[in-house]
């Protein structure tokens, strides 16, 4: 499961060069110059979403969706073994001689069970996954990406000429520029 | 804006009424003519012993007491016995109407119930596409000011609807409300067959109102209508960057939002609710209100998807698509929502009034009762659940029909058991007065949109609407 995998972690991967931007349509220009290019962007870490550029570094689909279709399922499913073991297996009462097996008031339980479920699943994995669970540490690139700077990070390959990616880095408006390896930075 | 962005030019498209979708149109109307036509020739003929003439006044003075409250015209068929296998006998907590046949109806009832259904139905459906174009502006939404013209070729259709509907009511109300039945009565406090209950909404349920309060409401709509699309065709025509018009609209929609979503339920309490008069559900507005809203923005999702496929409306992409997947899925579950909410609480009360509505559409009509449920919310919800499917047109346009059809047989199911009793199918001259009126209305909705260009050229939110983008 992806989002279990370890190699999520930066500590985890080769070196990384990283551009710092100010303005979001340099860096769309900028993402979109370095994919044609051939450069293969890790990730793009900004404080505000900026429209297209999932799509300019080929991003896959969130999981997001499928976590909160399986949350709904997991909670639909003991809603209904509860609302079930409570009111007909356990304790049938007689409420003004209603039937006590699948009754129309089964319907909120399960509802609001399958909604409290989906809620809590999904926020609980989408902190996992941004790291934001306590006992995980963040990984924060740059401390600015959750103020105002947009922060790209690539990764290095074996023979990539890394001299010529900053080169574009730096055209395409970057204000700042950091090589980050086995957890340190350093200004380049 | 930042500095790579630079001012975009939306070029202004001319919808063209093509003879493929005008053919489609008379198509409709016909197919709908002959089923009609089907429909009433094939109908029970009883109206020889039930004569629609006497039903209202003729028959209690001529027939005394007995037969008062009853709706047939001869004293024979209205003996005692007869009165209790109907359960016709006035009782006096629950009104004289408790159950009874179809066949005590005279025939021509069943055309204006369906003309009254089906003209609700289409106004309903052009008073919503207002709504929904008065919330995109007070709500300041960009993203749907590309598909704007659509809604405002969908209003248009009030007047007509509203005909319809009035024709129907006219020729009909004797036979479609019991109240107005009961009123040509003029029973006083301790007369056999006085019904407490009728009298005390009388102030409501009463034939003038029946005809004044609707008439009125639908005017002052249909002028803020013209006003709404006035401002939006004087837009186009206007320098770019003016945006007088649009700060016109916001008000004029905030205005039209506010009074609309107040007076609408009265026109369903008044129009649909009645027909069991005795019954009352203060949910029965919004409901009524959700379930052509829905209709609407999937009729919307039809138009926008055909003028796609036409080559039109170069702008729109399945992000828009999506969008109004989005809003047919959300709007599927508000629906069950309330359809649920309303009832559950009648279920769980038990109370006898109240479960008389449920009780005869639960026990004879119980295939079309879960028919609906199904129409409207299961197939849609599993259906439109997905990502893909939402972004899919053929998917949209097969739950999409259902979905039209679901909702149209949903008002059927509101008003029909309450106007003919027990023993009423879903049959021809119903599938026959949809088609009927939807292929005028698709007449009348595509001619709308062929008096303007396509696109809002000058809408101050037309470029948000161009990059609109939902995503991955």
């Amino acid at each position: 499961m992806g989002i279990l995998d370890k190699k999520l972690s930066l500590r985890h991967r080769n070196k990384m060069l990283i551009g710092v931007w100010e303005d979001e349509d340099q860096l769309v220009a900028a993402a979109s110059e370095l994919v044609h290019a051939g450069v293969h962007i890790h990730d793009i870490y900004t404080p505000y979403p900026v429209h297209g550029l999932d799509r300019i570094i080929g991003a896959r689909r969130s999981k997001l969706a499928r976590i909160a279709f399986f949350c709904a399922i997991i909670g639909f499913t003991l809603m209904t073994t509860m609302i079930w073991y409570m009111s007909v297996h356990d304790w049938p009462m007689n409420i003004g001689n209603k039937p006590v097996r699948f009754t129309p008031s089964w319907a909120p339980v399960m509802f609001e069970g399958t909604v409290l479920c989906t809620a809590f699943g999904m926020s609980f994995f989408f902190f996992w996954r941004n790291r934001l669970v306590h006992g995980i540490k963040n990984e924060t690139l740059d401390i600015r990406q959750t103020d105002d700077r947009l922060i790209v990070a690539i990764e290095t390959v074996p023979g990539m000429d890394e001299k010529s990616i900053l080169n574009m880095m730096k055209n395409g408006g970057a204000i700042e520029m950091r090589e980050f390896e086995n957890g340190v930075q350093t200004v380049i | 804006m930042g500095h790579g962005h630079h001012e975009i030019e939306v070029k202004q498209e001319q919808f063209v009424f093509s003879p493929k979708a005008k053919r489609f149109s008379i198509i409709l109307m016909v197919l709908g003519l002959i089923l009609t036509g089907i429909g009433i020739a094939t109908m029970d003929n009883h109206s020889e012993n039930h004569n629609p003439t006497t039903v209202s006044s003729d028959s209690h003075e001529t027939h005394g007491e007995s037969t008062v409250v009853n709706n047939e015209g001869h004293a024979e068929e209205a003996n005692a016995s007869h009165e209790e296998e109907h359960g016709n006998v006035p009782n006096e907590k629950f009104g004289p109407r408790v159950a009874f046949h179809h066949q005590d109806k005279p025939a021509s009832t069943r055309i204006w119930a369906n003309m009254l259904i089906v003209g609700y139905f289409f106004l309903m459906i052009s008073l919503t596409a207002v709504m929904w174009y008065a919330i995109q502006y007070v709500a300041n939404a960009g993203w749907s000011s590309s598909i704007k013209r659509v809604p405002e070729a969908i209003m248009t259709f009030i007047p007509v609807a509203f005909v319809i509907l009035m024709i129907a009511l006219f020729m009909g109300k004797n036979e479609i409300y019991h109240w107005v039945h009961y009123e040509h009565l003029g029973l006083k406090p301790g007369d056999a067959g006085y019904d407490a209950i009728l009298a005390g909404k009388s102030a409501f349920l009463n034939s003038n109102m029946l005809f004044i309060f609707p008439t009125l409401l639908v005017v002052i709509w249909y002028v803020m209508m013209r006003k709404l699309r006035s401002l939006s065709v004087a837009e186009d025509n206007a320098t770019k960057g003016d945006s007088s018009f649009f700060k016109k609209s916001i008000r004029f929609s905030a205005g039209f939002a506010v009074l609309f979503g107040f007076t609408i339920s009265v026109v369903a309490w008044l129009i649909i609710m009645s027909v069991d008069a005795h019954w009352y559900s203060t949910i029965f507005g919004f409901y009524n209100f959700v379930t052509h809203w829905v209709t609407m923005i999937t009729i919307m999702a039809f138009i926008v998807a055909y003028l796609k496929k036409e080559g039109y409306l170069g702008i729109v992409t399945n992000e828009h698509i999506h969008d109004l997947g989005k809003y047919m899925f959300a709007f599927t579950i508000f629906w069950a929502y309330l359809w649920l909410s309303q009832y559950l609480l009648i279920w769980y009360a038990q109370i006898p009034e109240e479960m008389a509505y449920y009780q005869i559409r639960f026990e004879d009509y119980k295939p079309n009762f879960l028919a609906n449920f199904f129409m409207c919310f299961c197939i849609p919800f599993l259906g439109l659940l997905m990502r893909s499917a939402k972004r899919n047109r053929y998917v949209l346009a097969i739950i999409g029909s259902i979905m039209i059809i679901g909702h149209y047989h949903d008002v059927w199911l509101m008003v029909t058991p309450g106007v003919f009793g027990t023993g009423m199918t879903f049959g021809f001259m119903e599938i026959g007065m949809l088609l009927l009126v939807g292929g005028i209305f698709m007449w009348w909705v595509f001619t709308a949109l062929t008096k303007r260009g396509l696109i809002a050229v000058n809408h101050p939110f037309l470029e948000e609407s161009v990059h609109h983008d939902v995503g991955v």
